[in-house]
Parts: structure tokens; sequence; C-alpha cells
């Protein structure tokens, strides 16, 4: 797993790819943890490069959506590809999270 | 006429799932299992194994064995899996994640056997001589028409 973050204000933009387990969870909680505490509360989590996630890695994901919530702004997922989307909806996270096809497209969902 | 199989043991590390369901992954796509089934059937023994090498074993536990019997067919996909673990059947004693609720009330517990139970065709639990055996089939064509 690598995640790469790029910032504008309090948005910002984490292109994750590879892999998200339990072997890794910690890790991918780090990054994301660092990413709010540097003052973002609008995180758009770009999929695109992501071949896999566990019930683990929602679990992540599920405390980003909470912080960047109660930070005032939210988390949003953009580029999921097929076989990830199907974990996500039958998990409920789409109901959590919006889900958009582009990083453009969730990044302006944020400025509304 | 495809009759192939792969026999893991798996050990008590946080490493120890991924590695096992990277070796199931390497099987399925040699043996020309289709992607979506690979992901979906490895998405489900890794779920099992995180749970088992997570919470089977106290720490001091004497001689924790866990392994994993894959066999495929042309038409099934099976894998048994066993540990000496305490006694847990997740299809009872997990508890039932609620879908609805919003993400600051939800709860992760129960959301992998949850994706599980949701990704495998059948899953059966049973305790046999102090093991937890989980026993999980896919037949090879019913994958097709779950693809709609």
């Amino acid at each position: 797993m690598n995640v790469e973050t790029s910032y504008s204000g309090s948005t910002a933009v984490a292109v994750v790819d590879g892999r998200i387990d339990s072997a890794n969870a910690k890790d991918f909680d780090e990054e994301l943890s660092a990413i709010i505490d540097r003052g973002v509360s609008s995180l758009v989590v770009d999929c695109g490069g992501l071949n896999y996630i566990s019930s683990a890695g929602l679990r992540v994901l599920l405390i980003a959506i909470r912080k960047t919530n109660e930070a005032g702004g939210g988390l949003a997922l953009c580029s999921v590809p097929d076989h990830i989307r199907e974990v996500l909806e039958v998990s409920g996270f789409v109901r959590l999270t919006k889900v958009f096809a582009t990083a453009d497209e969730a990044r302006a969902s944020f400025s509304k | 006429m495809v009759d192939a199989t792969l026999d893991l043991e798996i050990g008590l590390d946080k490493d120890e799932p991924r590695r096992a369901v990277e070796r199931f992954e390497e099987f399925a796509l040699e043996h020309g299992v289709p992607m979506g089934l690979t992901f979906k059937f490895q998405l489900a023994l890794d779920e099992l194994l995180t749970n088992i090498v997570s919470y089977a074993f106290d720490e001091d536990a004497a001689t924790p064995v866990i392994t994993l019997s894959l066999r495929l067919t042309n038409d099934m996909l099976e894998a048994r899996l066993e540990d000496n673990g305490r006694a847990f059947n997740p299809l009872r004693d997990a508890p039932i994640p609620d879908l609805d609720l919003s993400a600051e009330d939800r709860r992760v517990g129960g959301l992998g056997i949850h994706l599980t139970k949701a990704f495998v065709h059948a899953l059966d639990y049973e305790r046999v001589d102090g093991l937890n055996r989980l026993h999980l089939v896919q037949p090879l064509g019913a994958h097709q028409e779950d693809q709609t």
C-alpha cells in the first residue's frame, strides 16, 4: 500500500494504491490520521489503484469518516474499481460516504 | 478435468492471513478461476483467518495449529479451515452489523463475517475433536449468475 497526498487548504486528495488488509490497516490509519491532523476536514480518497480492501481497511475508513465529519467536512471516495465498490455496497459503506467518478468531482462536492 | 489441491499451515502472526490468501490467489488464477470469484473467495478466507489469528488463541496457547486446505475441480472451489483455538462459530457468535446506522453509531464488529457470508455460496461450521472447522463452497458455474 502507498498513499500520495496533495493538499489544498483544508481539502486533501489521498491517492491510495495496492492492498489494505489486517497486515497493514494500522499503517493506513496512521497515514489518514496524519493527513487529518494537518487540519484537513474534507478528504478525498482516490481508490483508482486500490486492488484489495478487507474489513480491517473499512474500519480505518470509518474512523476517518467520523473525524472529518466532526471537523465539519467529510470524506468522499473516487475512482473506485468495481470489485471494491461491491465491498462498499455489501458493507453499507456507500451510505456512509459519497462515491464519485473522479477526484475533481469529489473535491468539487466539498465546495458546494 | 481439473482436480488441484493446496494445503497451507498458518502461523499466529498478523501478516500470516495475507501470506495465505496470496498463495490462494496464485493457485486460483493459475488454474483459471475467474478474477471476480478469486477476489471474493480471497476476501472471505482473509476475514476468517484474520479472526482466528486475532482471537482464537490466548497469548500463552500451547501449540496453536491453523490449517487451510483448498480443492479446486471443474465446477467447484472448496476450502476447509481448521484451528484448535477456543470454540467459535462465526455464523452464530459474531455480532450482526446494523448497516443502517450513521458513521457515528456504526460498529465494525461483525463486518468481516458479513462480507464473508455475502461473498461465498455456502459456509458451514462444526466443532469436531477440539477443532473449529469451517467449510466454504463456491460452485464455479453459480459465479457467472452472481455477476449480474
